[in-house]
């Protein structure tokens, strides 16, 4: 079972802050996220492991360069930017 | 009581493949910001990681250079923090099954420095921060790392950069990153205790992060043994922490908010599969190799009958070596040619880090050829250094400066006649030679060197005058 002190960690590590109202219903949310990790777990009993996706190794790329996007794009979707920048404000 | 220093080193080397590790974006350093970006290494969603080849082939060469057994099966792992330098939230690294374990580095001393492992892994974009906000640039996001992770064997302040030193020249020399640490491309995080002397229990340790020269490294372990020590000599505890040198007042400093590796949540990148190092990748790896520098030192010595002491200039940089090979390739004194590079070329070069780059507008073929008009007689050593000069600034060959009268050399007839001539117009000379002063045959041997311009093998002219001048 995940605790209050459990939640309150996790959300200091995401940079998160959670009054205390909020914090029954989040610790209810993640005990039924972690109990459906549970029943992945019980039923991945020889259904082969994760982490080698269909048998396949090495799915390797050349070292080529291909010419990267152009800055309007990549700062397109930012909030802020300042001089060619992502820019992130100081919180007040 | 006495203390002694135990430290551990994380080295992050920046990997010199031509793309970044996940996507086709070039490496190369500076660039306006955020201009050598892609949304695969900016961390958009949907997106898929592929894995550069380079990659995985410069980490098993680090790893063999350093005597690591290679992982034939590595994996890729997501770890997870929140910073803005980190688009996803997660930087891909590899965790419990990275491709190199169990190597070690030699220091002069002959001591071994053990290695646990070196992974591999995407670097961080770079933050700038101003007036409060943070400006971020991914130009460097997901550029490829190497992490080096030493057991704490370490022992002083020297052995520490030692060390470091000596896995600069071993990157360098494989070519698999410049390892400059003013650009960033080589950091160290330093774990650091103390204990009393003798003792065989590890103090607690902190950490330092991101020392990027020598000599604010040696400065902050400086710093840091002495503040262990006081703690420890007023009866106080060292906390273990992460710390942060400030190269204005010379300290080191508490960071808060630094997350437990389980903090981390590592998992497993289900965007990656393993990678299989199998035999024959491993052989082809190996093949590729170059010689190990001080195999080839020995073979400089033995092969080109260098001096330690020339082979080990040659050998510290390995395009000077190579130029080397290739000047000096058929010629009869490759001493004369690794004296032509460690002289004349490295004055031209100057700085370390030109002759590191080794950018020499005369080709070693050029050299070469100059070098056989030295051994063929046609040129004297005077010469040769005088020609190689104006090649150096021209980048021009030999052949532009020699006329074809300087290659024809001095006829034999021509040299006798000269000789007879030069002695004719010294008859003080030849009258003291005759008289038992020896010496004055260098007069008249020193008129025909001027009268031919330094041309006159002069052996041969001794020889001649010497014959001349006795009867």
């Amino acid at each position: 079972m995940v605790t209050h002190e459990e939640i309150l960690k996790i959300a200091n590590l995401a940079k998160l802050s959670v009054s205390p109202e909020e914090l029954d219903g989040l610790t209810k949310d993640m005990n039924k996220m972690i109990g459906f990790a549970d029943t992945i777990n019980a039923a991945s009993e020889g259904a082969g492991s994760f982490d080698s996706a269909g048998g396949l190794s090495n799915v390797f790329r050349e070292d080529q360069v291909v010419p990267s996007c152009r800055r309007e794009k990549i700062l397109g979707n930012a909030p802020c930017t300042e001089g060619g920048y992502f820019l992130v404000r100081r919180r007040s | 009581m006495n203390y002694e220093l135990v430290c551990g080193l994380e080295t992050h080397v920046e990997l010199s493949t031509k793309t970044k590790i996940f996507c086709s974006c070039t490496t190369e350093f500076g660039g306006e910001p955020n201009t050598h970006c892609c949304p695969i290494c900016i961390g958009l969603p949907g997106t898929l990681p592929k894995l550069n080849r380079t990659v995985v082939e410069y980490a098993v060469m680090a790893g063999l250079a350093t005597h690591c057994e290679i992982n034939p099966d590595a994996r890729m792992d997501r770890k997870n923090y929140c910073y803005p330098d980190l688009p996803k939230a997660y930087q891909i690294s590899e965790y419990d099954q990275p491709l190199c374990r169990n190597g070690w580095v030699q220091l002069k001393s002959g001591k071994k420095i053990r290695l646990t492992r070196i992974h591999i892994e995407e670097d961080a974009g770079k933050l700038v921060h101003e007036r409060g906000n943070t400006l971020i640039d991914y130009n460097r996001s997901g550029v490829p790392l190497i992490e080096i992770v030493s057991e704490p064997d370490i022992r002083s302040i020297e052995e520490a950069t030692e060390y470091v030193e000596t896995l600069q020249t071993t990157m360098r020399y494989l070519g698999v990153s410049d390892c400059k640490m003013q650009e960033g491309s080589l950091r160290c995080d330093v774990n650091i205790s103390v204990r009393s002397k003798g003792s065989r229990q590890l103090g607690t340790r902190t950490e330092i992060k991101n020392m990027n020269s020598f000599s604010h490294m040696t400065k902050a372990m400086e710093y840091e043994m002495n503040r262990q020590i006081d703690l420890l000599e007023s009866g106080e505890k060292v906390v273990q922490e992460t710390r942060r040198y400030d190269e204005s007042t010379g300290c080191t400093e508490g960071m808060r908010g630094k997350e437990d590796a389980d903090d981390y949540r590592y998992f497993r990148d289900p965007d990656l599969v393993p990678i299989h190092v199998s035999k024959e990748m491993l052989a082809s790896i190996q093949a590729r190799m170059p010689e190990d520098p001080q195999k080839r030192l020995e073979r400089f010595e033995r092969e080109y009958s260098l001096t330690e002491a020339d082979a080990a200039l040659l050998i510290e940089r390995r395009r000077a070596a190579d130029y080397f090979e290739a000047a000096a390739k058929g010629t009869k004194n490759p001493r004369t040619v690794a004296n032509c590079i460690t002289g004349q070329i490295f004055a031209r070069l100057g700085t370390d880090a030109a002759k590191d780059d080794f950018q020499v507008n005369v080709s070693p073929e050029n050299l070469n050829a100059l070098l056989r008009l030295l051994d063929a007689g046609k040129i004297r050593t005077s010469q040769m250094k005088a020609v190689l000069e104006k090649m150096l600034d021209t980048g021009k060959p030999a052949s532009a400066f020699l006329s074809e009268k300087d290659l024809a050399g001095i006829s034999p007839e021509e040299l006798q006649k000269l000789c007879e001539k030069a002695a004719a117009d010294n008859p003080n000379a030849v009258k003291d030679y005759r008289a038992g002063k020896e010496k004055a045959l260098k007069a008249v041997l020193g008129a025909v060197m001027k009268t031919t311009h330094g041309q006159a093998n002069p052996m041969e002219a001794q020889k001649i005058l010497a014959e001349i001048m006795k009867a």
